[in-house]
């Protein structure tokens, strides 16, 4: 019965206060859809990103004159790397068959003679591929005598880099702004309920209720804001899923994104209604309690 | 049942709200406080149910001591008593019926009892054709025995009426005082504050009458009590 009771007071609470519920409820479906889609964009830059660094592979090219000797000399300089985790020795034939590998033909073919340089190709460990030890190691390497050039993707890692980084801080930002505004939104609902039921609740203390039994139709009401916030934020997700999925053909979503999506964002927008309301509950409860 | 012990109570700086009482009531009895509107009644009666709690002296009430008392024995002792207001203080956007299970509610009780019990007081109090109504519906009189219908809820071993005929009507404040020693009659103790004297002087209760925060002796609540009624007599 006094399950009945708290269901009763809480829907009856939000068909009260709707208008400010209702600001409540869209603020969630907002601030959850950008908290989502941004948490998404940076899933997988940051996934490309990973990708593109483990895969990452510097060419240092030696200069032709080099005799063989002298070049695996420079190998044995390298290998004393201890950030490198593979090294491998590309002959000016071995350049040549990556050559036909790559475009088709036989260079040989084409210009009669091998211009091919001696080269070594090398794989640091994961956690060396950063921008700043990506130029200091060229840097070292091309100081070595023998050594004509280092070359790597830099550009394109820097720039992805950045564009993570920013995504990152800017989401940050405004996920922390979105989420005070839900915040002060539902603590303002909330207050407007409490102010409207004091007199309820003034009578109930008076009967000996509990202030867990007068707290708790404020806190759901936060909870179903929540719900319903979250349910509208998974469905809009969803809608934008889809329609990019069937707008470009590169792109394609596990249909467990989809279970995870609808799990996830109502769980959090459960989460931040129950937390936003439990805390303001209490204070504006208390208030009324401190005067009686 | 109840003790005052020395009691004084001062509003913030504002001293002698009540001053040294000291007053014993006994279960079953009727009891009438009297006196003048600021004499003090109130303040008595809502140290009986803790709405605030003595300055100084002690006030117990069944097992209940204002000495130490916590906030969930507070609670306990609420939901003992039944409490009567002048402004009924009913919840008037819910039904009647949900009005007087509410201390059902807070109880724990179950949905089929709390029904079977609220359909009987409401039928004892002559309001079960308004069980369904919204409370703001009744009249002022209706709401009053609704709210008695509410005090009378858990069984308390008392009912602390406040003024309860202060907005009725002659003819609902007599309805009213009868429905109250009916209740006595069964057994619960009254304690009624009233500056209605016209209404109560040909009941045989025991009257404490409160002036200036003070309890007066019986004599002088006998003597104040006729020329109260007297007074109104002449005015009439």
């Amino acid at each position: 019965m006094k399950l009945l009771f708290v269901l009763r007071q809480t829907f009856s609470n939000l068909w009260r206060e709707r208008t400010p519920v209702m600001a409540s409820i869209l603020t969630i479906c907002v601030a959850l859809t950008i908290m989502i889609a941004l948490f998404e964009i940076s899933w997988v830059l940051y996934a490309q990103l990973r990708e593109l660094k483990s895969n990452m592979v510097i060419e240092v090219y030696l200069d032709p004159a080099l005799t063989e000797r002298d070049a695996r000399r420079i190998g044995e300089q390298l290998e004393n790397y201890q950030t490198i985790e593979r090294l491998r020795y590309i002959s000016k034939e071995t350049a040549a068959e990556i050559f036909e590998k790559e475009f088709g033909e036989n260079i040989m073919d084409i210009l009669n003679v091998n211009p091919l340089p001696v080269s070594y190709e090398v794989r640091l460990l994961s956690e060396f591929n950063h921008p700043d030890y990506l130029a200091l190691f060229k840097k070292q390497v091309e100081s070595i005598p023998g050594v004509d050039e280092v070359h790597y993707r830099h550009v394109m890692i820097e720039k992805l880099e950045t564009l993570t980084e920013t995504t990152v801080t800017g989401g940050v930002v405004v996920l922390l702004i979105l989420i005070m505004a839900m915040n002060l939104l539902i603590r303002n609902t909330i207050k407007l309920s409490v102010y409207a039921k004091r007199r309820q609740i003034e009578i109930m203390k008076i009967l000996g209720a509990g202030s867990l039994l007068i707290r708790m139709p404020f806190i759901l009401e936060g909870a179903v804001e929540g719900l319903i916030g979250g349910i509208l934020s998974a469905a809009g997700l969803i809608i934008a899923h889809r329609f990019i999925a069937s707008s470009f053909e590169l792109i394609s979503f596990s249909p467990m994104i989809y279970k995870v999506l609808w799990v996830a964002t109502v769980s959090l927008g459960i989460l931040f209604g129950l937390m936003a309301s439990a805390a303001s509950v209490g204070r504006f409860v208390n208030k009324i309690f401190s005067k009686k | 049942m109840i003790h005052f012990r020395n009691v004084t109570v001062n509003y913030g700086y504002v001293p002698g709200a009540l001053s040294d009482i000291n007053l014993q009531l006994h279960r079953g009895d009727f009891t009438m406080v009297l006196g003048p509107t600021g004499s003090g009644k109130s303040t008595l009666l809502r140290l009986i149910y803790m709405d605030i709690l003595p300055s100084s002296g002690i006030v117990t009430v069944d097992k209940w001591s204002s000495y130490r008392i916590s906030p969930r024995q507070i609670r306990m002792l609420r939901r003992n008593i039944g409490v009567v207001f002048q402004d009924f203080k009913l919840i008037e956007n819910m039904r009647v019926s949900d009005n007087v299970s509410l201390p059902l509610v807070i109880e724990g009780y179950r949905y089929s009892y709390i029904k079977r019990l609220v359909h009987a007081l409401l039928d004892e109090v002559n309001l079960l054709h308004c069980a369904d109504q919204p409370a703001s519906t009744l009249s002022l009189g209706e709401k009053q025995r609704v709210a008695i219908a509410r005090a009378m809820a858990r069984n308390p071993f008392v009912i602390i009426a406040d003024e309860p005929t202060g907005n009725l009507d002659r003819e609902a404040s007599k309805n009213v005082l009868n429905l109250l020693e009916r209740i006595n009659r069964n057994g619960t103790s009254v304690i009624m504050a009233t500056h209605d004297y016209e209404l109560i002087k040909d009941t045989p209760y025991r009257r404490i009458y409160v002036e200036n925060g003070q309890i007066l002796s019986p004599d002088q609540t006998i003597t104040l009590s006729k020329n109260r009624i007297n007074l109104l007599a002449r005015t009439k």
